[in-house]
């Protein structure tokens, strides 16, 4: 007997009984679309921590150092990184100000904004650590800085807030009364998000003595951008070993930190979501599957007359068998396909509910799922079929 | 020899107390050709019989060839298959299945052959055609008579043109103006070459066997020949 032959009678059977076939495919449905969803968000939400963090910059060293007589610890710290330009890309302060009166141009003020913009006290390669790109105009230069210029550079969602679609560069803005110029915009690379990263304004560094008044000595905070992901264990052993020598025990706090870490945590904790949520969807899936193997032995027990009236027409133990087996192969095979569309629309609504993405399931994702369902159909009809196939025909033709 | 049975025993619950020998030391011998009616009242082992004939069961002890082949010594395969193409069944409850229209399950015996769709179609066309019931074909059994299911039945026997036809009680079930065409049509395959073995308890439709192996407890009583009497 040929395969499709065994497809076309296990069709037939499964649309025989409609309602119990449904019910049967139930926990396959619930399964596959729990299993679906639940990888498909952590999957998505993974994705997008994954871009923030790219976004934001990668292969990052943050570096925390104070003195506690406030001596300038930047200006050395820069000039120790310029000397290991093999490995470094950049090194900037990392410091967001607040300022009572806010940032105001003409009428608008960010203090009546919904989503003000952040502001930053960054050094000449403050864009190079945070992966800004110029637009248009020019990125804060070292001259700015030995200067004390009142200059700023804008984020792409800052100047939307400010100057709509009007030219920016040129213009002054006001922060805390004094006037700055804004003499370039970033690229825009966070598009979507309402605390989008380029909702920012950038200063000088130096310029935190016009803003409100405060020493560069204060900054505390830093970022130091490795040339690759390898480079870095080297830059914090050096930059440690560095700070050691600038803060000696007693006199203040150091801490550097290798951000890639914080990285590889995420992605270590979305793994462990992934299995934790997914083993419980397994757990129904295993569930449903045994719902299978329950439906399948009272069918086999209900068609044993059927069972002992095709073995004595000739069919072997293995055509019971494999006519069984593909028949809980194709119920699980209908669920696992009605458990996909679900799993589509359950990704799509936990997405927009749970991470407020527009998430779909990926193909891999999806094809595993039919994949499993049919294995998992094959896997819990073995032992029913098993059992149909077991019978003397005399026996299965005696039944009633 | 077509088949050969010597020294059968069929025994439940062997050496137990509640001991039962449906089969208690049979000896057959049947030859090509043949229309042999095996007659017994209920309990008396015939349809053990037929089943250990129709490899639908196996003996406790005996030996049995059917065309020269030692059974007890055949795979589950092999017996398939002498069930598929050596013999065709008759039973007393038709044994139509019921969630299958009249054609397909003539059809059924070719598809365990592996015969191809459309062969099997013109196949099974031209069985139900000879059993009168082409206007039928998409009928289920239960939009059927009793007389018509065991036409069906008997079209699934021949569809694959077996030489030996086994009926157990065909007309069991069936008036007997029903029962006689379906004992007339039997005759036919008999006419045409076909084995046909017959179980029944009914003296008056064993009548019309050329042979007549009575059976008793087990054991045969009476095994003759006899003039076939006109129905």
């Amino acid at each position: 007997m040929n395969w499709l032959q065994s497809f076309k009678m296990a069709f037939k059977s499964i649309m025989s009984k409609k309602g119990r076939s449904a019910l049967t495919m139930l926990g396959i449905i619930i399964g596959i679309a729990s299993v679906m969803t639940i990888v498909s968000v952590v999957n998505g939400y993974n994705k997008q921590t994954m871009e923030r963090i790219n976004s934001m910059g990668t292969n990052r060293v943050s570096v925390y150092a104070y003195r506690q007589d406030n001596k300038n610890i930047f200006d050395g710290l820069y000039d120790y990184c310029l000397g290991m330009s093999d490995i470094i890309d950049g090194i900037t302060p990392s410091a967001s100000i607040w300022t009572q009166g806010g940032v105001r141009y003409g009428s608008r003020s960010s203090t009546n904004m919904e989503y003000a913009p952040q502001l930053y006290l960054g050094s000449d390669q403050y864009s190079a650590c945070n992966n800004f790109v110029i637009e248009y105009g020019r990125d804060i230069s070292k001259v700015d800085i030995v200067n004390y210029n009142n200059v700023c550079v804008l984020g792409a969602r800052a100047a939307k807030l400010f100057f709509d679609y009007l030219n920016p560069l040129g213009e002054s803005l006001s922060v805390n009364g004094v006037a700055f110029k804004v003499v370039g915009v970033y690229k825009e690379k966070d598009p979507d998000s309402d605390w989008s990263l380029d909702n920012v304004i950038v200063f000088p560094y130096t310029a935190s003595r016009a803003i409100n008044n405060q020493d560069i000595g204060s900054l505390s905070e830093f970022i130091i951008k490795g040339k690759d992901k390898k480079s870095l264990t080297e830059i914090v052993s050096r930059v440690d070993g560095y700070l050691s020598t600038v803060i000696p025990e007693g006199t203040g706090y150091y801490s550097v930190y290798n951000e890639g870490q914080w990285q590889d945590q995420s992605n270590e904790f979305a793994k462990t979501m992934s299995l934790v949520l997914g083993g419980i969807g397994f757990i129904s899936l295993l569930v449903g599957g045994i719902g299978i193997m329950n439906i399948m032995l009272v069918t086999v027990t209900e068609r044993t007359r059927e069972i002992g009236i095709r073995r004595a027409i000739g069919a072997p133990r293995s055509a019971i068998v494999s006519q069984f087996l593909v028949e809980a192969a194709m119920i699980c095979g209908i669920g696992g396909i009605f458990g996909i569309i679900v799993g589509f629309a359950g990704t799509l609504i936990a997405g927009k509910l749970i991470v407020n993405m527009i998430l779909i399931p990926g193909v891999g994702v999806t094809a595993a799922a039919f994949v499993f369902s049919v294995v998992l159909g094959i896997i819990f009809g073995m032992y029913p079929a098993i059992k149909a196939s077991a019978l003397l025909p005399v026996v299965a033709l005696r039944a009633e | 020899m077509l088949i050969h049975l010597e020294n059968i025993y069929k025994i439940y619950g062997e050496g137990l107390e509640s001991e039962v020998r449906a089969l208690d030391g049979v000896s057959l011998d049947i030859d090509n050709g043949e229309f042999v009616a095996i007659v017994g009242s209920s309990g008396s082992g015939k349809s053990t019989l037929m089943n250990i004939l129709g490899c639908l069961d196996s003996a406790t002890r005996g030996e049995y060839y059917l065309a020269g082949e030692d059974v007890r010594s055949l795979t589950d395969r092999e017996l398939s298959q002498i069930r598929n193409k050596q013999i065709g069944f008759i039973f007393q409850g038709f044994n139509l299945i019921p969630a299958l229209s009249a054609q397909e399950n003539v059809e059924l015996p070719l598809i365990y052959q592996g015969i191809s769709a459309s062969k099997r179609k013109s196949f099974a066309e031209e069985a139900l055609e000879r059993v009168g019931l082409s206007d039928r074909k998409k009928h289920r059994p239960f939009e059927m008579s009793g007389g018509q299911q065991q036409r069906v039945a008997i079209a699934r026997a021949i569809s694959t043109k077996p030489p030996i036809i086994m009926a157990d009680e065909p007309t069991g079930a069936l008036d007997s103006k029903t029962g006689q065409e379906v004992i007339a049509f039997l005759r036919q395959l008999n006419k045409e070459g076909s084995t046909v073995i017959l179980i029944t308890h009914d003296n008056g439709i064993a009548a019309t066997a050329n042979r007549i192996v009575r059976i008793s407890d087990g054991k045969i009583i009476e095994d003759r020949l006899q003039e076939v009497s006109a129905l």
